[in-house]
């Protein structure tokens, strides 16, 4: 784990109205690093992940993203809010699959994964749909290439997602709660994919309660609740040997 | 029972002809108008920003709670008063219904594209695309397609506002109808024809829409 940190979370802080739902986070994670965030419901993951890539603006504290602060400048001492053009290349290179999918349904499969590259990219539509076509392959969807995302399983529409995350070609993936709202057959598939992503050294931040994914694949499991981190850990640690009474609570229940 | 004379009025077609003419007219003008202000008031009205914002909900607002007959009457006379200019009746009555139809439109555009997802945005957002990329090619393509159905209906209701024309002497179907019923005392035929000259005008509308709807429903 010597790399050098590609996300650096420095005492974030994030409101909603008076509630305060991140209290203050810090969080490293290094290039080709795998990382699981589990929590009740409640305590914050989702908002930490979608502050990462500036989804949600954050009240105070930092946010790295190689080496890079996500979403505002200083000037004059001053914080201001970076141009659009600034937060979005910083989008450009962090995938991000969503427990909803949104796929966008008016465009088949293909041109779900190809409108970033196009677009964001400007690449030509020949090169695009090359890479396109590898993204599809990769998550075993080839076939579905010109269907429309309503025509096909939850679980392809997931699988197609997060090809349409990987052909922006990112710098870390990543996931919100990518299987929650799966049928139970269906989940399998999308694991799958997502566990060769994590074998090729894909640098992922998976907010999941599939504790069985975060046991095979995960570098360090992090806990989440009332808005922050109360304990992380490699697999091994985390799940043998708990040191929170409210982890241990936590896995009680999901592990059941 | 009543002996119709539809022969009458077959022999005074040119007069439907003309008014439709300036039935379609009136329409043409105020659908113009209606469809650049709407996209103009729908974008304010979601702007991030409170000084765009208020005025366009405030227009809306006015437009919308007062009758399109006070706002038509109101131009026509009011505005040689207080700017010094008389606007023919055709064009009081075309921009009134321009003004009016902008509201109308405006509301049907701001609700179809708050009706999309969220999340439909924060897709986009996350492959590094722009809020005018994000617009142009993720969140209107949908939000047009639920707005066509609301769409035609205010289209097909502008035809028919604009029969208000006739309170100001403008020689669209009504007001055309009406001068001849007092050369041919035949009130009844004359009624039902210009009845008939709408539906004709109005039914094409209702089906062109009917047909884009089928036509999404099958292709997503």
């Amino acid at each position: 784990m010597s790399d050098p940190p590609i996300i650096v979370v420095r005492n974030l802080k994030k409101s909603f109205g008076d509630l305060e739902v991140l209290t203050g986070i810090n969080l490293e994670i290094s290039a080709g690093e795998v990382v699981v965030i589990v929590g009740p419901s409640g305590s914050g993951k989702t908002t930490l992940l979608r502050c990462l890539n500036f989804l949600e603006e954050y009240d105070s504290g930092e946010v790295f993203f190689d080496g890079q602060l996500v979403g505002y400048q200083d000037k004059d001492g001053r914080r201001i809010r970076d141009a659009e053009a600034t937060i979005s290349s910083i989008r450009a290179q962090m995938g991000m699959v969503f427990q909803h999918f949104y796929l966008w349904p008016h465009k088949t499969v293909l041109q779900n994964v190809i409108e970033g590259p196009l677009v964001v990219k400007k690449f030509p539509q020949v090169k695009a749909k090359e890479l396109g076509t590898a993204m599809l392959e990769k998550v075993g969807l080839i076939d579905k290439a010109n269907i429309y995302p309503s025509k096909i399983s939850g679980g392809q529409v997931q699988r197609a997602a997060i090809a349409r995350a990987l052909a922006m070609e990112p710098l870390a993936l990543l996931f919100d709660e990518p299987t929650s709202a799966l049928d139970p057959e269906l989940v399998g598939e999308v694991l799958d994919v997502m566990k060769q992503l994590a074998r090729e050294g894909t640098t992922m931040v998976v907010v999941s309660h599939e504790i069985g994914f975060a046991r095979e694949v995960a570098d360090r499991i992090v806990m989440m609740d009332e808005g922050n981190i109360i304990e992380q850990g490699t697999p091994e640690e985390f799940l043998q040997n708990p040191k929170q009474e409210r982890t241990r609570n936590f896995l009680s229940k999901v592990l059941h | 029972m009543y002996n119709w004379h539809f022969e009458v009025v077959w022999d005074y077609q040119g007069v439907f002809y003309h008014g439709a003419l300036v039935t379609a007219q009136l329409t043409g003008f105020a659908f113009t108008i209606g469809i650049l202000g709407g996209l103009l008031i729908a974008f304010s009205r979601l702007s991030r920003f409170r000084v765009v914002r208020l005025p366009a909900a405030f227009y809306v607002e006015i437009f919308r709670s007062t009758p399109a007959l006070v706002q038509l009457v109101w131009i026509y006379y009011a505005m040689p008063i207080l700017m010094g200019v008389q606007l023919s009746a055709f064009v009081s009555v075309a921009v009134g219904l321009g003004l009016h139809t902008i509201a109308d439109f405006g509301e049907i555009f701001r609700a179809g594209i708050l009706s999309i997802d969220r999340g439909q945005t924060d897709a986009a957002k996350a492959v590094g695309m722009q809020y005018r990329q994000t617009m142009w090619r993720i969140i209107l393509p949908q939000a047009v397609r639920r707005m066509v159905p609301p769409f035609m209906n205010e289209t097909a209701n502008l035809v028919k506002l604009t029969t208000l024309g006739s309170i100001l002497a403008v020689y669209e179907l009504l007001h055309a109808s009406n001068n001849l019923i007092t050369t041919t005392y035949r009130p009844l035929e004359v009624y039902s024809a210009v009845a008939i000259a709408f539906a004709i005008i109005i039914y094409p509308i209702i089906y062109f829409s009917r047909q884009l709807e089928k036509y999404w429903e099958k292709k997503s």
